[in-house]
């Protein structure tokens, strides 16, 4: 596993924000999920590495807003492989039937924990422990 | 390592304050439950209350949100206790004999997260697409204690431990019970194999384990899979409990602890071995969200195979999106060490079926068994009781605002329904 300090975790999720250590940085942008696979793709083109699966989770795309990925922080060679992971994930999202609902505050709540703690797992971070940041 | 499983046919389910199995009814104590679940202590923290329901196939009953199914077992000799590393010691299971509480289950349910989704619905259209439904089910539905809401990992491992707990002890109620019938199953070691079997192809099944994060894990022997490496693992070990599922996630593909004791890949291998095909062994590896932990997991998959002298393997994923990166590494990597492959997943292949089904391909998954499509979208009829609550209704998968209806129907795709996509192919959607 690369060094954390290589990380970037490009996100639309606050919890991310509060809960992550300081060593590991976070680009956050308030944008929606599909848009954060759209800037991730751009940066994966531009050399970046992607070094986690952007549809984590098995929370549907068009049920969670939230979407935490992390790349590496500085660009590098594109790799053909994670070019195509990335852009087609792009294409499963819009594949989805959009839902248009109002999400009450605990159940986006629950989003934002979910896709922290899928984010925590894939880069071996432990969850629990980084929710104490969240005050 | 062999391995007898004695069935014993439950055909109905009393409360009762005795536990007993008597003319395939199982009497059972809900407070005596209640007590043996009470006796762990993250039980004891996290959940204020249990209630406790029976639910019969054909009745017009709806249970959600449901977290796990799991159905009772003992271990009556041999080494080891039933779901080892959790509620029994982490010794060795998958040898001697094991009773089986056949045709019922215990079911969890009750709120954990706001989204949960998860539907069992006993009898109408959605009973059709569930397994479930079939089975007499102990229906435990679990209440959080306050505070929960900042402690959803803590409530998640006790709500999923009460639910093994409580079909461990149901399962002890079948310990001194005459089967109605017994089945054995057998692994030979390798060479043994080869000698018994010289002529049939070897074949062994890659079981892939949903590693991601909470709500979205699976544990062997009570170690979280995603912390481990491909291993190899006996099939029978599945069959005492060695795997359990901590995932309450997409309830149509999500493989409950249920399908990890009744594996129908497991059933059929096991059908088919010493007559068409070698059944060597099970291989398990993970579904992990970093990169090159797949890379590792498919590349130990792939070592495994050619290791092992493979012809053959099965390949089954489980869950959407993320693990299908891994079932295309897995498939593709074993087919360039020479075995061939056959893979089952499920499709989101949009609600017209239009859409590219899986999240990646190759070339080289050329042999495809599909649970269905999980997009598909059905009405589900009001039903007179609901066990557990329908809060949650319209933020599961696949449901939307007003997917509950004031008349009471559900308008949804048929990833809301627990089991309805399995891809070990332990649904009943079929095209035979």
């Amino acid at each position: 596993m690369e060094s954390r300090s290589t990380y970037l975790v490009i996100t639309n999720n606050p919890l991310v924000v509060k809960c992550m250590p300081a060593d590991l940085a976070v680009e956050y942008h308030d944008v929606t999920y599909r848009e954060v696979l759209v800037l991730v793709r751009d940066m994966v083109y531009a050399g970046h590495r992607l070094y986690t699966h952007p549809l984590s989770g098995s929370v549907k795309p068009n049920e969670t807003p939230y979407k935490s990925i992390v790349v590496s922080k500085k660009p590098k060679k594109m790799e053909m492989d994670e070019a195509f992971i990335i852009s087609s994930s792009i294409e499963t999202f819009d594949k989805f039937t959009p839902i248009r609902r109002e999400l009450p505050e605990r159940v986006l709540k629950d989003f934002r924990l979910i896709d922290y703690t899928l984010l925590c797992g894939a880069v071996g971070l432990d969850a629990v422990a980084g929710l104490s940041n969240n005050k | 390592m062999k391995l007898e499983l004695g069935y014993i046919q439950i055909k109905d389910i009393q409360f009762s304050k005795e536990c007993k199995v008597e003319n395939g009814t199982l009497y059972v104590d809900p407070d005596a439950v209640k007590a043996f679940m009470y006796e762990e202590d993250d039980v004891k923290d996290w959940v204020a209350d249990f209630k406790f329901d029976i639910a019969k196939p054909g009745e017009s009953v709806r249970i959600t949100p449901v977290k796990d199914v799991i159905e009772p077992r003992v271990k009556v000799e041999g080494g080891g206790g039933i779901f080892p590393g959790v509620v029994a010691k982490v010794d060795t299971v998958g040898s001697g004999k094991t009773h089986v509480l056949r045709g019922m289950a215990v079911v969890t349910a009750g709120k954990i997260v706001g989204f949960q989704e998860g539907i069992i619905d006993m009898s109408g259209p959605g009973a059709e697409y569930t397994p479930f439904s079939k089975l007499n089910n102990f229906v435990v539905v679990a209440e959080p204690k306050d505070g929960y809401q900042d402690h959803k990992h803590e409530y998640e491992r006790a709500v999923r431990l009460a639910g093994l707990r409580a079909a461990a002890f149901i399962g002890e109620i079948g310990r001194n019970v005459t089967p109605d019938e017994t089945q054995e199953f057998e692994t030979l070691g390798i060479k043994e194999g080869i000698e018994k079997y010289p002529d049939l192809p070897r074949v062994a099944y890659v079981h892939m384990l949903q590693t991601q994060g909470l709500l979205h894990d699976t544990y062997v022997y009570g170690v979280d899979a995603k912390k481990t490496l491909t291993t190899i693992i006996y099939p029978t070990e599945t069959m005492d409990g060695a795997i359990l599922s901590g995932n309450c996630v997409s309830a149509c593909d999500k493989n409950t602890t249920y399908h990890h004791l009744n594996n129908p890949v497991v059933a059929e291998l096991f059908a088919q071995h010493g007559k068409t095909l070698n059944y060597v062994c099970n291989i398990i590896t993970n579904e992990n969200v970093y990169l090159a932990d797949k890379q590792r997991s498919s590349d130990w998959s792939a070592k495994l195979c050619r290791l092992l002298d493979l012809d053959g393997a099965i390949v089954s994923q489980e869950g959407f999106g993320n693990p299908d990166t891994d079932l295309i590494m897995n498939t593709k990597k074993i087919e360039l060490q020479g075995v061939k492959t056959t893979i089952i997943t499920d499709e989101y292949a949009g609600q017209d079926g239009k859409s590219q089904s899986l999240a990646d391909a190759d070339p080289l998954a050329d042999a495809v068994v599909t649970g269905g499509n999980a997009n598909e979208v059905i009405i589900l009829p009001k039903m007179d009781k609901v066990i557990g609550m329908l809060d949650y209704v319209d933020v599961i998968a696949g449901g939307h605002a007003g997917s509950l209806r004031e008349d009471g129907t559900i308008e949804a795709e048929i990833q809301v329904i627990t089991g309805a996509t399995n891809e070990m192919g332990f649904n009943r959607l079929s095209a035979r």
